[in-house]
């Protein structure tokens, strides 16, 4: 084969790759979505719960039944935190990703769930799915953070999960360019080195639609843009730049104690949902 | 210009804003109320998360009168029976700081 012709072939099996078989570089991050997490008053929020790919919005994974779902909110820094179980709420969908269709749910919560000011920090706790390419099994234990009205309350505040990210910052309030921190905790512990990917939801989640916007905001120059590697440091704490107005996902991979199920390998993740918006 | 016009005129500002875009100062006074029932309840706190406790909650008709006021305990609120007519809430977190809330956007 001539130079010329090798070259070609290899442009032409790259090009395959690329098109039909993107190279999983992208990770799975289980989604709470809302469109907004600060709420100047109470108003009727509907969710979107979706396992998915968020920077290439796919491919998405049928979620089982969530083990539970609730909101811990607390309206002040000295006052009681309030646990309210949200799981009547969780309906059945199909959410179309980009390439595929999945099972998901969604939780059109009333404004009396978060009719009161203060923080509430959503956290999901969902079935272990297996990821056949690896054959292992992957759960992981999210958290959104909302608030209402700028009165703080528990937004920094652990729910004990055995997989879990502390904020340092609140999630719901920050500046494009801001810096985000916070720490990696298994059972309660920091855990230090930790493998972080930090992910943008790149495809406008459309709620009413149940789908993902088919074309991405923003293009990677290179596939290890698609999720940014991190590592906890020495005190399991880390800090993550935030580019761009939107939603970041923070995913802790294999924080949790347990690393088995069903009789195959199960990696116990940890997912935290940041907003950044444009300060303008 | 007098430094006390300057902060009579914020003070305006403040008094005559919705409660909540009162600016994220570091100690701002916030406030909101919702109809439950046949009552109104109101949920007073600060941006720094402190508690409103001992503040002083009023309930002003539509020609200021006093109508209903309290003092916080630690929950930071104040249920009262909605009167005929207009009224505003006046939270009043100290230093002249207060926040308002007119019976137009209690819901």
């Amino acid at each position: 084969m001539s130079v010329r012709l090798r070259a070609a072939a290899a442009t032409a099996a790259a090009g395959a790759f690329a098109v039909g078989f993107p190279p999983l570089v992208s990770a799975h991050f289980q989604m709470l979505y809302v469109d907004e997490s600060a709420l100047t008053r109470a108003a009727e929020t509907p969710m979107a719960i979706v396992f998915t790919h968020p920077f290439r919005g796919g491919p998405t994974m049928d979620m089982g039944t969530p083990r539970s779902f609730y909101v811990v909110s607390q309206r002040g820094e000295d006052a009681a935190p309030v646990k309210t179980d949200l799981s009547k709420y969780l309906q059945r969908i199909e959410w179309q990703g980009v390439g595929n269709k999945a099972s998901a749910y969604q939780a059109k919560l009333p404004r009396e769930v978060v009719r009161s000011m203060g923080d509430y920090v959503f956290a999901l706790e969902p079935e272990p799915y297996l990821e056949k390419e690896e054959d292992k099994y992957i759960q992981q234990f999210t958290k959104m953070v909302m608030n209402v009205g700028g009165v703080p309350g528990n937004w920094d505040k652990p729910l004990g999960l055995p997989a879990e990210i502390q904020p340092l910052n609140k999630p719901y309030a920050n500046w494009v360019g801001g810096v985000f921190s916070g720490i990696v905790l298994s059972k309660g512990k920091p855990v230090p080195f930790a493998k972080i990917e930090l992910e943008y939801v790149n495809h406008a989640p459309d709620l009413a639609a149940k789908a993902f916007a088919a074309a991405g905001a923003i293009e990677a120059p290179h596939p290890a843009f698609d999720n940014i590697s991190v590592r906890t440091d020495a005190a399991g704490a880390f800090s993550i730049g935030l580019p761009r107005a939107g939603w970041w996902g923070i995913c802790a991979l294999g924080v949790g104690p347990l690393d088995k199920h069903a009789g195959k390998p199960l990696s116990q993740d940890a997912v935290l949902w940041v907003q950044a918006k444009d300060m303008k | 210009m007098s430094r006390g016009f300057v902060e009579t005129a914020a003070l305006l500002v403040f008094a005559t804003g919705l409660a909540w875009l009162t600016p994220a100062l570091a100690h701002a006074p916030l406030l909101d109320c919702y109809v439950e029932g046949d009552s109104v309840k109101c949920e007073a706190g600060f941006s720094d998360g402190t508690s409103a406790a001992g503040k002083k909650l009023s309930v002003l008709d539509a020609s200021h009168k006093l109508i209903a006021d309290a003092v916080l305990d630690k929950t930071g609120t104040f249920t009262f029976k909605p009167p005929q007519g207009d009224y505003q809430v006046v939270f009043d977190g100290g230093d002249n700081h207060t926040a308002t809330i007119y019976s137009t956007e209690i819901k």
